[in-house]
């Protein structure tokens, strides 16, 4: 078995900046080894640890869906080290990628069913590659009504704008947008996201609800999904940890007995109960 | 002159005295202290808020940690569940009450919510060098007799003079009770900033050793070095909630124990510590490599003296060396000789 | 089988023999502690010795290491080179059956999951452990309390016993075995020897003296996770990485990128870190989900306790006693172990932490 520690060689394809400050970027990234992209089989909700090499690595979700073929993509805050690294890089910079891990949108399961997807800011990352993926031909059939109710402070925070647009156009899925307060020319919802979901109402009824944002804003939003009466099991989460190694390894990503890295960073509402509050 | 062990006693006696009156009459909430150790040459710091709790205070030679420590900003121990700042008896030997003085001079406690319950300290035992001398035997036993320190194994028993078995530093130590400072001393202080005089004759020899050989003795000195931590953690001093090893924009120094990370780690430490360094010993008692930063300590210490002056923990009112510049500081370091 | 005998003035010859083949570790002395280390001479080995101060992980998981190297072409990375030390022949020499119990641990964890760290994996299987039996226990010792006992041969390749002038010599696993095979100057032991070897087994038993009781501790541990009793375990805790260092079964680690900037070379390593640091779990927002040593502390001891046992059926604790004599406050494992079997009820006093 060869070292896990060792990243994949990329390149970056194009650079997207995807918000007002600026400080929110997509790199896609083309592998420089034809061999390592065909072994990159990933679901949505899955992350890759990638490297600016000599710098430091990155625990960074997935932001395309594996049914955009020929390049990955990835969507970095602009937070730390190594994040300011990325947004310094050019196109044709090399980018080390190790991965995919973590367990990962459970699609099998979701098949047959509603899917209400709940982001919050900056965290709907992986919810663009899920939402893609459910999206795609093959797979749109295999699921029932979705619906996609996305949050942020203003209107220049909301990211993917053009695939946003796209699918709204769409007619087999209901996409709401909304921001914190009223600003002109903005013609979507306004208001925080959890009394937008109240008043979209999505039933609970064979319906799978997956949250992705702001502590405050998943708090929030559990609680009105309750009302609507979500089953604990119905309710995913995907957390975020601080990590290093992304295997299960260095130790730091654990909560209770589970590492977030290896058993997550998807976790339904009722497993998530069963874990102590250490996160 | 009284027996070491008569002493203790006297002073455990009255440590319990003064730190019951104090919990009962409601002076402090909390009284920081030292408590019997589970394993032979150890001591436990012990926080008591219930006066039935008091009989669990001790005082012997082997009460190493800098209590100050708990104090310092990062020590939730100040706060109730309220959030309200609590007030604290501490127990506080000579370098104790120095590392309180020097942390209000630093704005980092509010004097007024501590009481230091001096005492008389007669000196921490080395017991790094008491392990090492007795190497692979275990030691079930350790007491002081006379002017002697006994240590009793499963089959031996060894003796060591207590003068010259003490932590390098309680050696030259010239503050051996806690400054006296405003109304916040109970118990044995010193009255007035005292008068120190150092001769500073146990560096002599590092002192006299050339450059190669320094280096060497640092090397071997420091070489086992885990990068545990346990220095800077025990080091009252130490309370920046990042520490400059732990800084990663940019990263200054590494963290590995390859010999030049550790070097930079300690002297940087050290550049750090000068002119607030209160010679407890605490660094060296703790360290699980037995590494002796002694020496360190004392020349920083000599340094200071010389160039500045000061000492630091003696009185509330002078700032230390590198907070501040006097117009008459020592300028002759930095001038190129004609 | 048969036991064979080893004279410890043979040991010499017997390291000349396989120096050529093998890294041979041994325990010698450093700056006043034993410690595991690579020797070229037989001379440096310290034969009378309790224990390391660094547990012997240290020999196949060491505190620095290098995970891979890099060259660069003055911006970008144009090539990874791998570690190519990693099927080189390792022999432990006079590991004691605690610390040989803690191979088996970190074998587990280490080889967990849909990935697996080839690098300690690899050095591991190319090594072979000399254990030898604890002839005097330590009053901190309690490895009968986690599933050891002084003279365990179970997680060793070669078992020695020392009986004085010379090693009883016992043959555990097949890599041992034919290690001792290829020694036929080895002279046979007599039936005098093996029984000296099992009264000093007895005696060594019957030293510990420290006793804990673990069955239910697992599950108190579990049912307490927010009782007011983490709060009395903590307060004195500083927060340093001593327990952790100095512990046989601690794996946790940080990983850097080191530049050599102007020689367009680099390397990315890998350090001992901690879960009592207060940096470890600090998020770049500046969350931390481990903000006060009743966190962090309560993590290590949950750790070894109930999440070792939950995810591997072992106990995370081998009982060598190292903690118990590195800890720079006295927090005594024996006593918090104390402590959580007493909890007698749930609903007093939680803490929300």
């Amino acid at each position: 078995m060869p070292n896990p520690y060792i990243p994949m060689l990329t390149i970056i394809k194009s650079i997207v900046s995807e918000n007002q400050a600026n400080d929110i970027k997509t790199l896609e990234l083309e592998f420089k080894n034809e061999e390592d992209y065909n072994k990159f089989n990933y679901i949505p909700g899955q992350f890759a640890e990638i490297s600016l090499i000599g710098k430091g690595e990155s625990p960074i979700g997935i932001a395309s869906s594996p049914t955009e073929e020929g390049t990955i993509k990835f969507t970095i805050k602009k937070m730390g080290t190594v994040t300011s690294g990325f947004h310094d890089c050019n196109i044709g910079d090399v980018i080390g990628v190790r991965g995919p891990f973590g367990n990962g949108w459970p699609v099998e399961d979701m098949k047959g069913k509603d899917i209400v997807v709940i982001g919050g800011g900056f965290a709907f990352s992986t919810l663009r590659s899920l939402i893609t993926y459910l999206l795609n031909e093959n797979h749109r059939k295999d699921y029932e009504k979705i619906t996609v109710i996305y949050g942020n402070r203003d209107p220049g925070e909301v990211l993917y704008r053009d695939i946003l647009e796209e699918w709204k156009k769409h007619d087999n899925i209901e996409v709401v947008l909304t921001i914190d307060r009223e600003v002109e020319g903005w013609k979507d919802k306004v208001g925080f996201v959890a009394p937008i979901v109240k008043e979209v109402g999505p039933s609970s009824d064979n319906a799978i609800a997956v949250v992705c944002g702001p502590p405050i804003m998943i708090k929030t939003t559990i609680a009105v999904l309750e009302e609507l009466k979500f089953k604990d099991e119905q309710i995913l989460n995907s957390l975020e940890m601080r990590m290093k190694c992304g295997i299960g390894k260095c130790g730091r990503c654990n909560i209770g007995n589970k590492y977030v890295c290896i058993d997550g960073p998807v976790f339904s509402l009722a497993e998530l109960k069963k874990l102590p509050a250490e996160y | 002159m009284k027996d070491i062990e008569l002493k203790n006693q006297e002073i455990e006696n009255t440590i319990k005295d003064l730190a019951k009156n104090l919990l009962k009459d409601r002076k402090v909430d909390m009284i920081i202290g030292y408590t019997k150790g589970t394993v032979p040459l150890s001591s436990s710091p012990i926080f008591i808020t219930r006066e039935e709790d008091i009989d669990k205070l001790i005082w012997n030679n082997l009460c190493y940690a800098n209590l100050a420590k708990y104090l310092a900003p990062r020590g939730p121990i100040l706060y109730n569940k309220e959030g309200q700042e609590i007030k604290v008896g501490i127990i506080a030997k000579g370098c104790v009450g120095r590392a309180i003085i020097h942390l209000t001079v630093e704005n980092q406690i509010n004097l007024e919510n501590i009481k230091m319950i001096g005492i008389l300290c007669n000196g921490i035992i080395n017991r790094k060098r008491i392990e090492k001398e007795i190497g692979e035997r275990e030691i079930l036993e350790t007491s002081v007799m006379g002017k002697n320190i006994i240590v009793k194994g499963c089959d031996f028993e060894e003796t060591f003079p207590f003068d010259d078995y003490m932590n390098e530093l309680c050696k030259k130590c010239k503050v051996k009770s806690p400054p006296k400072v405003a109304d916040s001393c109970v118990g044995e202080c010193l009255e007035s900033p005292p008068l120190i005089e150092d001769d500073f004759n146990d560096i002599s020899d590092f002192e006299s050793k050339t450059s190669e050989e320094k280096w060497d003795l640092i090397k071997e000195t420091l070489s086992t070095c885990t990068r545990c931590y346990a220095c800077r953690e025990a080091c009252p001093m130490c309370y920046c909630s990042l520490c400059f090893v732990d800084q990663n924009k940019p990263i200054w120094f590494g963290k590995t124990t390859d010999f030049t990370d550790i070097f930079a780690f300690h002297f940087n430490r050290a550049m750090h510590l000068a002119g607030r360094c209160v010679a407890c010993g605490a660094c060296s008692s703790v360290c699980p490599m037995g590494i002796d930063l002694n020496f360190i300590t004392r020349k920083l210490e000599k340094i200071v003296k010389e160039k500045f002056n000061f000492t630091s923990g003696i009185d509330k009112e002078t700032l230390p060396p590198m907070m501040t510049f006097r117009m008459d500081d020592n300028e002759e370091f930095m001038m190129e000789e004609d | 089988m048969q036991e064979m005998i080893l004279m410890k003035d043979q040991v010499a010859k017997l390291f000349t023999e396989l120096s050529e083949e093998y890294n041979v570790f041994a325990p010698i002395k450093d700056n006043g502690y034993i410690a595991y280390r690579k020797i070229t001479n037989v001379e440096e080995i310290e034969f009378d010795y309790f224990n390391s101060k660094i547990p012997p992980k240290e020999i196949l998981f060491p505190q620095m290491e290098v995970l891979f190297e890099y060259k660069t072409d003055g911006k970008n990375v144009i090539e990874i080179e791998d570690r190519k030390d990693l099927d080189e022949k390792n022999l432990l020499f006079g590991i004691r059956p605690c610390d040989a119990h803690s191979f088996v641990l970190l074998e587990q964890f280490f080889a967990f999951g849909n990935y697996q760290d080839e690098i300690f994996l690899k050095k591991k299987e190319n090594s072979i452990i000399v254990g030898i039996g604890c002839n005097s226990p330590k009053s901190t010792c309690f490895c009968t309390s986690v599933n050891g006992y002084p003279f365990q041969k179970d997680d060793m390749d070669i078992f020695l016993v020392d009986l004085g002038d010379k090693y009883l010599v016992e043959a555990v696993s097949d890599k041992g075995r034919e290690l001792i095979q290829r020694f036929a100057w080895l002279s046979k032991a007599s039936k005098a020897d093996v029984k000296k070897g099992q009264e000093l087994a007895k005696k060594a038993e019957d030293l510990i003296t420290t006793k804990l009781d673990l069955t239910n501790t697992s599950e108190c541990l579990e049912s307490n996770f927010s009782n007011k009793i983490w709060e009395e375990i903590s307060e004195n805790c500083l927060g340093c990485g001593s327990c952790s260092f100095l512990c046989p079964t601690c794996t946790c680690f940080d990983v850097i990128d080191e530049n050599a900037q102007y020689e367009n070379r680099g390397r990315r390593i890998r350090i001992w870190d901690t879960c009592q640091f207060c940096l470890y779990t600090l998020h770049t927002s500046g969350h931390n989900p481990r903000n006060s040593s009743i966190e962090r502390c309560r993590n290590r001891v949950l750790h070894k306790f109930s999440y070792y046992p939950i995810n591997y059926g072992l106990i995370g604790c081998v009982g060598c006693g190292r903690c118990i004599q590195a800890c720079p406050v006295n927090n005594d494992l024996r006593e918090i172990i104390k402590k959580i079997n007493n909890i007698k009820t749930k609903e007093e006093e939680n803490i929300i932490a």
